[in-house]
């Protein structure tokens, strides 16, 4: 996929590259000048170093069109290493990186360990079962042991709303939301975001304006619905989320970040597919809704809805129902799929399904967010 | 024998309608004389109370004073301590303590650890159901016998129907208040905060107001054809201040108490410190700027007639837990006073007359003080000649800052930290005996 010249609005907003290469600062001063304390000086000509001052990452909503474009830049510089035969650049070298995640994850698990090796930091991990979590420490006092050690950052994943927002005010080093609760994802939101662009040709400015994009299914226990929906109506996207009203409520309209109407709730999924350019399908989280009892992950029914029969009839994405999508349109999914459930397998495996270069862009988009919490410190 | 002399100040009496200058003599543990020129000579000690206001005792109807079982967070000692800093002179204190105050044992090893304390009076509330688990009435008239003011299942609510008609029907003839904390619980299920745009931005459970409504309306209608005394504690939606007037309209036995943190805050608390802050975590939640209108304006109107505190200690380490782990609930014994001028007084939602009521003559006539011969309660929140030697001298004017290092009791968690105030307790009787004075310049 060719990288495009920055269009002129993008240069008015963020003047000095002229060629996404030359704003490739740190893989290109990666290579160059392999870094010391070199990492923290001042990116060369970089508009993404300049616009973003944040320590941790936390979530999508408090940030600006500027801060998240600069995260997306950051990510596009990025993408190519995975690419190359050696797949490392040095601009976290000697960093140490934690996860530190409270609630299961294999993928994105993952995905931060690639993408801190691929800078060159170290990684330890620390999950929940077998360590001091589960002996009853807190939070932040776990994360402060860890920090304790020397670590630049840790990357945190918990069930509750808010946790990383604990670790943050009880650490010094960066933190980085890999999930909290229901409130955010930001890197799943970011690579969303960097998937719809690539798409849809906006890789030169992640300028989202005209598109559309529906959230479908289990919105209002999705993280990854409230980091999108943050981000792409941050930046002229028009987010419409389909589900059942129980899942779904007319209370999500007010997450839109574009202005009236950036953010709309709607239950006909089938007048909504033929106007958007991108479904996003949830998964059901039966794990996060309340009344269901159970600590096992076998429970398939849920107060907010009559049957997974019922539910799949009416908001599945059946390969009827794909059909019915624009030329163009494509498929996301935040992944584990439930084949059959919300996602028909041919649709997951079709021709509009970009479901892995989500998984191959969320790399990319995770590097990103390490080098501008870590590497510029 | 023992004397004291409160002189000098604007004595407020709302029972009576007094609101004059007069000194007041306490002997005994008995007022002895109101009047203006007190013979000084004869007093053991003499409280100069020029330029500041003279009111029966304060009676908060509803604190947590987490003895027995939770005794790292409070005890009767140390909340006791906390209510005489904050002018009070008389609390209520729920029963979920660990075991519940639900039989006339525990409501005497409440007022076993009162006496031991010497500060102030502890009146219990007594469940409502064995164990507060709304199952079975619990041993109401043993307790009303041995000294409980009123029942209550607080921190839960009575959900079943047909138990609530039950204890209504059972309380009746004690005279005695049941005292509901509304909340239906298949509402909240997962809530931390009020259900509204911050919830849906932050991914928190939200506790809508109708949650609150629907109990009251119920508990109303279930009332009808008993007439037991029903009060709605700590309420916080504007849709159940209209509720509550409609009852009283209809001349149902329906009180109602406002706290002060539901009259000055919002849910946008929740937003500040770095977000997820636990200190605005409480249950009924902190809600909307319409909802606030509605509560100042149900004061105003006599919907609302009972001032409580809700003081509600929890150490700093559950504070510390992530929003959705950590518990709900403020403190308030220290602050409430300065709060509810603030809030009432300087808003000009109602003046000084109707606001010590509600928070003197009011609470006690809900507990059943104004009609009680003897006992625990007996004419607490009245000054009168050969009643009880309680009183609050109150500095209308002092200016102060909330400091929750300098708080008497066991707990800081308060969202008020630093804020400005104006108007304190400088000297708090209890029975004659000054529990708490402040030097003043």
């Amino acid at each position: 996929m060719p990288l495009k010249n920055a269009s002129a609005r993008a240069q008015a907003q963020a003047p000095a590259p002229t060629t996404p290469r030359a704003q490739a600062d740190p893989v290109g001063r990666a290579n160059a000048a392999p870094a010391e304390g070199g990492v923290g000086a001042t990116p060369e000509g970089g508009a993404p170093g300049e616009v973003w001052t944040h320590r941790h990452l936390l979530g999508l909503g408090s940030l600006t069109a500027a801060e998240l474009r600069a995260l997306l830049e950051t990510a596009r510089s990025f993408a190519d290493v995975s690419t190359r035969s050696i797949k490392k650049v040095p601009a976290l070298r000697g960093k140490v990186v934690a996860n530190l995640f409270f609630e299961d994850s294999t993928r994105t698990r993952i995905s931060f360990t690639l993408a801190a090796q691929r800078l060159s930091a170290d990684v330890v991990d620390l999950t929940g079962a077998g360590s001091s979590v589960s002996k009853g420490e807190t939070i932040d006092d776990t994360a402060a042991n860890i920090e304790a050690m020397g670590v630049d950052a840790v990357v945190v994943r918990h069930k509750s709303s808010g946790a990383a927002a604990l670790v943050a005010r009880a650490v010094r080093c960066a933190v980085i939301n890999a999930g909290d609760g229901k409130h955010e994802h930001p890197t799943q939101g970011l690579l969303d975001i960097y998937t719809l662009a690539q798409a849809h040709g906006r890789l030169d400015t992640f300028d989202l304006s005209g598109l559309t994009v529906a959230i479908v299914g289990d919105v209002v226990s999705s993280r990854v619905a409230r980091s999108g929906i943050a981000g792409m109506t941050a930046l002229g996207a028009r987010v419409v989320c389909v589900g059942p009203p129980t899942l779904a409520p007319r209370s999500l309209e007010a997450l839109g970040r574009g202005g009236p109407g950036s953010c709309v709730v709607e239950s006909d999924f089938m007048a909504v597919l033929p106007t958007v350019d991108a479904v996003n399908m949830l998964r059901i989280q039966f794990e996060r809704h309340t009344g269901v009892e159970s600590a096992g992950m076998a429970v398939k029914s849920s107060p907010a809805f009559p049957s997974l029969r019922e539910y799949s009839q009416m908001y599945a994405l059946t390969v009827e129902r794909a059909a019915r999508m624009k030329d163009g349109a494509i498929v996301m999914h935040p992944g584990p799929i439930n084949r059959g459930v919300e996602l028909a397998g041919e649709v997951a495996d079709g021709a509009r399904s970009v479901i892995l270069k989500q998984v191959t862009n969320g790399l990319a988009v995770r590097m990103a967010a390490l080098y501008m919490c870590v590497g510029r410190a | 024998m023992p004397s004291l002399l409160i002189t000098g100040g604007r004595v407020i009496d709302p029972a009576s309608g007094l609101d004059k200058p007069a000194d007041i003599a306490i002997a005994d543990g008995i007022v002895v004389a109101i009047g203006p020129n007190l013979d000084r000579g004869h007093a053991d000690r003499v409280i100069d109370a020029e330029g500041c206001i003279v009111t029966p005792g304060l009676i908060d109807p509803h604190v947590h004073l987490r003895e027995p079982g939770r005794e790292e967070a409070e005890t009767i000692a140390t909340g006791t301590a906390a209510a005489v800093m904050g002018g009070f002179t008389t609390v209520c204190c729920m029963p979920n303590t660990t075991p519940a105050i639900d039989d006339d044992s525990v409501v005497e090893f409440i007022f076993r650890q009162t006496e031991l304390a010497g500060k102030c009076r502890v009146v219990p509330v007594g469940a409502v159901s064995k164990g507060r688990k709304g199952e079975e009435l619990a041993e109401i008239g043993l307790m009303a016998r041995a000294g409980a003011v009123g029942f209550s299942d607080d921190g839960d609510c009575v959900a079943s129907a047909g138990l609530m008609l039950r204890a209504l029907q059972y309380i009746k003839p004690t005279g005695l208040a049941l005292m509901q904390h509304c909340q239906e619980m298949t509402l909240t299920r997962g809530a931390a905060m009020h259900a509204g745009t911050v919830s849906t931005r932050l991914g928190l459970g939200g506790w809508p107001r109708v949650a609150e409504e629907v109990v009251i309306e119920r508990d109303v209608r279930l009332n009808r054809g008993v007439g037991c005394a029903y009060h709605v504690q700590h309420l916080s939606s504007g849709g159940s201040v209209e509720i509550v007037r409609r009852a009283r309209a209809e001349k149902q036995p329906v009180t109602a108490e406002a706290s002060p943190h539901h009259l000055l805050l919002t849910h946008d608390e929740v937003e500040r410190h770095g977000g997820y802050w636990t200190g605005a975590k409480m249950n009924p939640p902190l809600r909307e700027r319409d909802d606030i209108d509605a509560v100042l304006k149900g004061i105003a109107d006599g919907t609302i007639t009972v001032l409580a505190t809700d003081h509600a200690p929890h150490t700093a380490e559950s504070k510390a837990l992530d929003f959705e782990s950590a518990p709900f609930g403020i403190v308030g014994l220290e602050t409430a006073l300065a709060l509810y001028i603030q809030a009432l007084i300087e808003s000009g939602a109602t003046d000084w007359m109707r606001m010590i009521a509600m928070m003197t003559v009011e609470p006690a006539r809900l507990c059943g003080f104004d009609r009680a011969k003897a006992g625990p309660g007996a004419g607490l929140g009245r000054l009168f000649v050969g009643g009880p030697g309680d009183a609050t001298v109150i500095d209308p004017e002092l200016r102060w800052t909330i400091e929750p290092a300098e708080f008497a009791g066991k707990c800081r968690n308060t969202p008020f930290a630093g804020r400005g105030v104006k108007g304190r307790a400088v000297a708090t009787v209890v029975a004659g005996e000054v529990m708490f004075e402040m030097a003043r310049v």
